[in-house]
């Protein structure tokens, strides 16, 4: 059980930059997730922490003991990897065993807790197969067994579920998020899937481009993102983004005009709202023809052409509509989030 | 499954099959085989002009021996010409090249394959070039300050020989067997508390076990059949089986001594055959591209 600090760490390749001066404080018993696009820098900064990556600059403290210099065995962390990482000339039994082999735990202790990490994970009829012998989930059980077979400071998982099933990713997910609530071991967790990231976090860091974009729990990145990047990622369909002025108090862009945005000063911004806060009525905020209605099941989704962006509104799954025919919806200022034009940073204005 | 998909297969293409296959075996195996009886016979059958089928019957065989067998040829090479102690030093020098190159070979070929540097590739790339080159002109130029040093004619000397001939050899094929290794294993073992040493000797070399024999294999062949080294750094007591049959077959003048070198070839090559035998289902996964993947 430790907390983690990372200060100013960078780690740089020639002139590429994979992580860019991060600072982060992770507290002790926190499941943090780090989230972002492949290249982001996720990956690269877990393995900052795990010691298989050096940093170039920057601290990385565990319980608060600076643990740069230290091999990966003297950090006492815990790691699962994406492709599990099973020895295969070892039984389910001796695998999980492995940790307190090498470490030197007393003999008399291990069967009592390979015994007790397999039950936990549910693998107690498979310990004396092979890993090869087993499915995708079961190889990921073992692997999640290993990781919790000792008691390490900290638990590091690198995309554990993308080589899962759908049905499969989703138990797992909850066995996962089950199990950090009985250790309550700090665990930092590695993915581009933002279901996985809303689900599991206690906060989430979105990265790009190993820039840190926003650090919150995962309601705070829904609802108020940090800037264009965050809110054009996160959520399912992301967030609408379009280009257009304001000008004392009202948004004007191409098919859409909004009032009602009275603090904010006059310039050029994007305006970004959610599917869901608007809604299709008989006259609007927005009116542009229907480019595309893709009917979800509780919902339709129902996407215009307003100017060169798409936008995407939710409607009722009864709505009728016909690509080209022009929809008009309701907006309210109060659901729109404002993003500087240039930077792409949030915009604070008086109504929020 | 209920029918294997050779039952399925025409008549007449598994009769062409089979009967390819046996005519393969033969012409395969005769040479061995046409070998192994004749070196039973005298030197008279053997090398017969009058008859070549007097190979297989032994009219002379019979008439000097009494017996349509005989183990003369044997006797001669093993006991009166010692050739146990030509299979002694190819023994030594063997078990040694096999073990200092599979050390070696084993250590770095897993230190360049995890390298993240260019410098692994030009080194696997300069190893190659000294691999190429013919055993021969390295030998020539090894001779003198042997000579001069004195360290010419011992078994220590052409066992180091041997490992540098065959070291890049072993180093490039090993490196390619780590490099389907994949990393994830040596960074899991080194999550779970294992040094870098620890986690190359407990997950990557159990799992690298059909690499390292079907390598071993290759340095095994190399050192057991090279001529060009041993022949010319070996002392006429220090020489192995090979350079011993040469020097049977090099003297003609006397009836018999061709027996010898008959008979020690086929001691030669019997080991060999135990041997592709015993190992022969590591053999096959280690050529097999991913069988050591994880």
């Amino acid at each position: 059980m430790a907390d983690i600090q990372l200060k100013g760490l960078s780690k740089r390749w020639g002139s590429f930059i994979g992580v860019k001066a991060m600072d982060l404080h992770i507290a002790d018993g926190e499941f943090l997730v780090l989230l972002g696009p492949s290249g982001c820098g996720k990956t690269t900064t877990m393995r900052m922490i795990a010691g298989l990556e050096d940093a170039t600059d920057g601290d990385i403290l565990i319980g608060g003991a600076r643990v740069n210099g230290l091999e990966p065995k003297d950090r006492d962390i815990a790691m699962v990897f994406q492709s599990y990482g099973l020895y295969p000339t070892m039984s389910v039994y001796e695998n999980i065993r492995f940790p307190l082999k090498v470490r030197k735990i007393p003999q008399a202790e291990h069967h009592e807790r390979v015994m007790r990490a397999a039950t936990t994970v549910e693998l107690t009829e498979f310990l004396d197969r092979k890993p090869a012998a087993l499915s995708g989930g079961q190889r990921q059980r073992v692997a999640l067994a290993r990781a919790i077979v000792r008691k390490p400071k900290v638990f590091l998982m690198d995309e554990p579920l993308s080589n899962l099933d759908a049905k499969l990713r989703v138990s797992t997910r909850a066995q996962i998020k089950n199990l950090h609530h009985e250790l309550k071991t700090t665990t930092i967790y590695v993915t581009h899937d933002q279901i996985e990231a809303m689900t599991l976090a206690d906060r989430v860091v979105v990265m790009s481009k190993g820039v840190v974009q926003q650090v919150g729990t995962p309601l705070e990145i829904y609802d108020r993102p940090a800037n264009t990047f965050v809110a054009g990622f996160i959520g399912n369909p992301a967030m609408n983004l379009l280009r257009g002025e304001i000008r004392g108090g009202v948004f004007e862009g191409r098919n859409v005009r909004i009032p009602g945005f009275s603090g904010a000063a006059d310039g050029q911004v994007h305006l970004g709202f959610r599917a869901e806060d608007a809604a299709v009525a008989q006259a609007g905020e927005i009116a542009a023809p229907i480019y595309s209605l893709e009917l979800l099941g509780d919902a339709s989704m129902a996407t215009v052409q307003a100017g060169e962006s798409l936008v995407a509104i939710k409607a009722p799954k009864d709505f009728q509509g016909r690509i080209g025919e022009p929809l008009a919806a309701q907006i309210p200022a109060s659901l729109c989030h404002l993003f500087d034009a240039q930077s792409g940073e949030r915009l604070r204005w008086s109504a929020l | 499954m209920t029918t294997r998909v050779a039952d399925r297969r025409p008549m007449i293409l598994r009769v062409v099959m089979s009967s390819f296959l046996v005519l393969w075996l033969i012409v395969a195996a005769f040479p061995f085989l046409w070998t192994l009886w004749g070196s039973f016979k005298v030197e008279g059958d053997f090398f017969s002009k009058a008859d070549w089928l007097n190979a297989l019957t032994g009219p002379l065989t019979i008439a000097e021996t009494g017996g349509s067998f005989t183990s003369s040829g044997y006797y001669g090479a093993w006991v009166q010409e010692e050739f146990w102690r030509a299979a002694m030093n190819s023994l030594t020098v063997v078990v040694c090249v096999v073990c200092i190159s599979l050390t070696f070979g084993t250590l770095g070929g897993y230190a360049l394959s995890r390298s993240p540097y260019r410098y692994a590739f030009w080194l696997l790339l300069i190893s190659l070039v000294f691999r190429a080159m013919p055993p021969i002109t390295l030998v020539s130029g090894y001779l003198l300050p042997f000579f001069e040093w004195n360290l010419w004619g011992h078994l220590p000397t052409a066992i180091i020989v041997l490992v540098a001939i065959n070291q890049p050899f072993t180093l490039w094929m090993l490196t390619s067997f780590f490099r389907n290794i994949p990393k994830d294993l040596d960074e899991s073992a080194m999550m779970d508390g294992c040094s870098r040493f620890q986690a190359f000797r407990h997950v990557i070399i159990p799992v690298m076990w059909p690499g390292v024999i079907t390598t071993g294999l290759f340095s095994f062949l190399l050192a057991y059949n090279d001529f060009a080294v041993t022949a010319m750094l070996l002392s006429k007591e220090n020489q192995t089986m090979i350079p011993k049959i040469a020097s049977f077959l090099g003297t003609t003048q006397t009836k018999g001594n061709v027996m010898f070198a008959v008979s020690s070839v086929i001691s030669v090559t019997a080991p060999l055959f135990l041997l592709v035998m015993f190992f022969q289902r590591q053999i096959v996964s280690g050529l097999t591209a991913g069988a050591v993947k994880g």
